[in-house]
């Protein structure tokens, strides 16, 4: 039994409760009894991939159904792999502590980019060969699904299928189509065949992808019948129908969401230009704020949770917030459960929801005006204005906030000098506003934290096209920035710019990656996300041993019909809408919002009707 | 009306000895508030369940003595209380009892523990010769990290009492007696590193369990 085996090494590992599985609400199962069993990995460690609310959805909506048994896998950090290698413990489901090399699929969600390298160390911390190639008929189907998806082809090479799209439905679909065809006895490459055949599944191994002299792709050919010439993502249509776990696995040890966590809506109706959320989850959908009610009170009952939080990319563009704001804060006051609201913009803050807010949220304040001056925010079609931070800031400090954190993004395209010191400007703007609000005041010392980011393209964005600043650039922005805060007051904080320069290549790179991805995980790559981790060298090496240069993929300007490496995956939105975007965006033109006016993105042809402000 | 206070005794086994202290705070909180029962909530700016553990058990230690301190704002049938908070424990953790609060949580003096071993190169009979001749020195000077005074030198010697020592099917087992609470604790993975940094020999724990709690005045801690 592995359990004995790893029992005894347990105690030699930080947090090892992580490892060992048992916690409340996971689900166990008598494997005799199931026809498929699911490996659902998450390539990082126990306490991100358990924050995820995706896993907990798919989790519950699987272990649903008596004939299927999903279990979770997260990549064991670095002292815990080294355990398991020298003790050989192959990785195991945390359910049955059973090796997943035996389990029927192993599915990785891919959230991000940096998580690539752990994909292939957990394959082969499993046993199993890295190359989908090299995996024989008795091997697991590897799948893999999530934002990622949209342009999986680095990972090609290392699936068997991706799932594009929504995953409540198709998952079943796929699982029910391998029950029966195992049944019968049925070749992996016959399953993968008529897999092909479900709405949302890409075969990578079906299509072939030729290259022009210059390195762009030329052609995306399928080379079997079953292989569609374009694959179209799941959506769910109702919201307020879709399963909802009511109870979700509870962790011993915190993790970093550690809370319930109730999704409020779908998509977005913002349009950020830079924003991949806001494109590929279209369309709009919301639940009603009954469904919201009940599903807090059935997971805060279950879990014993005493904060929760309302998830979505947008919550305060919730029709119905300002009811469900006074429904639920009756629930959560009685029970003493604090409520959380992330991803709230600044633009539609009402006098009135900032006060149940005030009531919910003590201090602190986030904004992301992304940029630092109005030009540059209507370039990237973020509609906040100077006024509006201005004014919820004078809210904020009137109500005693004394702290503001801001993000934003340099390299933006267009970006200018100007722009960059506008960042300094408005946070010199928001102390005078603090010392006016608190003047004949004991007012706390006010704290500003500006935390940048480094831009970088992504596929099914109007700046697909973009180049990202390059390094030098990027350098001299950073020092520029530092010089125009006052640094007093400002904490200026930025992520490693060598991270975002492989999340841009990554994001929009061809099938070409996998062997670049391949030489870095070989040669010591993994948690690619985690600073202390990330081997930026080794990553420069892995590009050069492949004669792969990084800087084809990231500060190449591409051309309106250059033929995409994910041109073949079709997220409902269209090419001409994208390039219409990034042409409104060079000539410094805001697009309303959803609601306001569709911008005619392509979305509501596909879906017949019934998308946000079109009712 | 007032505050009730209370003392439940719990277990911790299984999978459940995996995690630490600081865990288990959030773990008992959380199924307490799935219990439903009159918990006391503290009374501030950010109201929380109070609780409080008069002893810390080390991660990896097993124990079906453990006190654990609350308090309720109505009158309960205490073994209606306990059933509640037993139904809503997660795996590994059971509530033994529930009682009023005899003593003090100060009171808490010592602990008693069944230590199971084993070695890869080793006979149990020899772990156990080691363990005598360990036992046998002058004093036992280990270093320990201290908040105030940064890295000491302490003698654990006339702490570790050991009362039991034999040996079965290969194994050796031993029971401790050591100093417990708030004033001085001994851990007794502290006592089993300095064992193996004092004689070289190596061995696998099999299993630690707490078996005893023990007051002030010499009795059970209750």
């Amino acid at each position: 039994m592995l359990k004995d085996k790893i029992e005894k090494v347990l105690l030699k590992v930080q947090r090892p409760s992580r490892y060992i599985g048992g916690e409340l609400g996971s689900v166990v199962k008598d494997k005799s009894k199931v026809n498929v069993r699911f490996a659902f990995c998450f390539p990082d460690s126990y306490d991100v991939g358990m924050s995820h609310l995706g896993m907990k959805i798919l989790y519950g909506l699987k272990n649903l159904r008596e004939d299927f048994w999903c279990e979770r896998v997260f990549a064991p950090w670095e002292d815990y792999e080294q355990v398991m290698r020298e003790n050989d413990i192959p990785l195991y489901g945390l359910e049955s502590l059973d090796p997943i090399a035996e389990f029927d699929f192993i599915g990785f969600t891919l959230q991000y980019e940096l998580s690539y390298t752990n994909v292939l160390n957990m394959l082969d911390l499993a046993g199993l060969p890295v190359y989908a190639k090299d995996r024989g008929e008795e091997t697991p189907i590897v799948v893999g699904g999530g934002p990622c998806v949209c342009n999986p082809e680095p990972l090609a090479d290392f699936f068997d299928l991706f799932i594009l799209g929504e995953g409540e439905e198709v998952n079943l679909e796929l699982m029910d189509l391998y029950a029966k065809m195992k049944k019968e006895g049925a070749s992996k490459s016959d399953f993968l065949h008529e897999a092909a055949k479900i709405e949302g599944i890409y075969v990578p191994s079906f299509y072939d992808v030729s290259y022009n002299p210059d390195g762009t792709v030329q052609s995306i050919t399928p080379n079997c019948s079953e292989a569609k010439p374009k694959i179209t993502k799941r959506i769910i249509r109702d919201m307020d129908k879709v399963f909802y776990p009511d109870s979700f696995v509870v962790p011993f040890t915190e993790i970093v969401h550690d809370r319930a966590v109730v999704e409020v809506l779908r998509g977005c109706i913002r349009g950020c230009r830079f924003c991949q959320a806001g494109f590929i989850y279209r369309p709009f959908r919301e639940k009603s704020s009954d469904t919201v009610c009940r599903q807090t009170k059935a997971l805060c009952e279950a879990t014993g949770y005493e904060e929760v939080s309302l998830s979505s990319l947008s919550t305060s563009d919730f029709s119905e917030i300002e009811k469900l704001l006074g429904d639920l804060s009756e629930y959560t006051d009685k029970e003493k459960i604090s409520l959380s609201l992330p991803s709230l913009r600044v633009d539609n803050f009402s006098e009135e929801l900032m006060e149940k807010i005030r009531k919910i949220r003590k201090t602190g304040l986030t904004f992301a005006p992304e940029a630092g001056t109005q030009r540059l925010r209507d370039v990237i079609n973020k509609n906040v204005s100077d006024e509006e931070i201005m004014n919820t800031c004078r809210m904020a400090f009137e109500g005693g906030a004394s702290s503001v954190k801001l993000y934003f993004m340099l390299g933006l395209p267009t970006e200018t000098d100007e722009d960059i010191i506008g960042i300094g400007e408005l946070t010199d703007r928001i102390i005078d506003l603090y010392r006016t609000v608190n003047v004949g005041k004991r007012s706390p010392k006010l704290s500003i934290s500006v935390s940048c980011a480094t831009f970088v393209p992504k596929p099914f964005t109007p700046f697909e096209f973009e180049p990202q600043a390059s390094i030098p650039e990027i350098t001299r922005k950073q020092k520029l920035l530092l010089d125009s805060t006052n640094r007093k007051i400002v904490n200026v904080s930025w992520h490693n710019y060598r991270i975002s320069i492989l999340e841009a290549a990554l994001a929009r790179g061809d099938r070409r990656l996998s062997a670049v991805i391949y030489a870095a995980w070989k040669s010591g790559c993994k948690f690619d996300s985690w600073d202390e981790c990330y081997k930026y060298e080794n990553w420069v090496a892995a590009f050069e041993k492949c004669g792969i240069d990084p800087t084809f993929y990231d500060n190449r300007t591409r051309s309106f019909d250059e033929l995409m490496p994910w041109d073949h995956l079709d997220y409902m939105i269209t090419k001409e809408f994208l390039i219409r975007e990034n042409k409104r965006a060079h000539e410094g033109l805001t697009t309303p919002n959803c609601r306001q006016k569709c911008s005619a993105c392509g979305v509501i042809q596909r879906i017949g009707g019934g998308c946000v402000g079109q009712d | 009306m007032d505050k009730i206070n209370l003392r439940a005794v719990y277990a911790k086994y299984g999978n459940a000895k995996y995690f630490s202290h600081l865990d288990l705070m959030r773990t008992m909180q959380r199924a307490i508030k799935r219990s439903g029962i009159p918990i006391w909530y503290t009374e501030g700016f950010n109201p929380h369940i109070y609780l409080n553990f008069p002893v810390a058990l080390p991660l990896g230690t097993e124990s079906y003595v453990e006190p654990m301190d609350f308090s309720v704002v109505e009158e309960c049938d205490l073994d209606e209380l306990r059933d509640k908070l037993d139904n809503a424990m997660p795996p590994g953790l059971n509530i033994i009892s529930v009682k009023p609060q005899i003593m003090k949580n100060t009171d808490v003096v010592s602990a008693e523990y069944d230590v199971t071993l084993s070695s890869e190169n080793l006979s149990a009979e020899d772990v156990i010769e080691g363990f005598r001749s360990f036992l046998s020195a002058d004093t036992i000077e280990i270093h320990k990290r201290s908040k105030k005074k940064g890295e000491v030198i302490v003698d654990i010697k006339p702490h570790v009492i050991v009362t039991d020592i034999s040996s079965e099917d290969g194994l050796a087992f031993m029971h401790f007696k050591l100093p417990a609470g708030n004033s001085f604790n001994l851990n007794v993975n502290t006592v089993l590193d300095a064992f193996t940094d004092k004689t070289g020999i190596s061995v696998n724990t099999v299993c630690i369990k707490r078996t005893k709690i023990t007051a002030i005045n010499g009795e059970d801690f209750v």
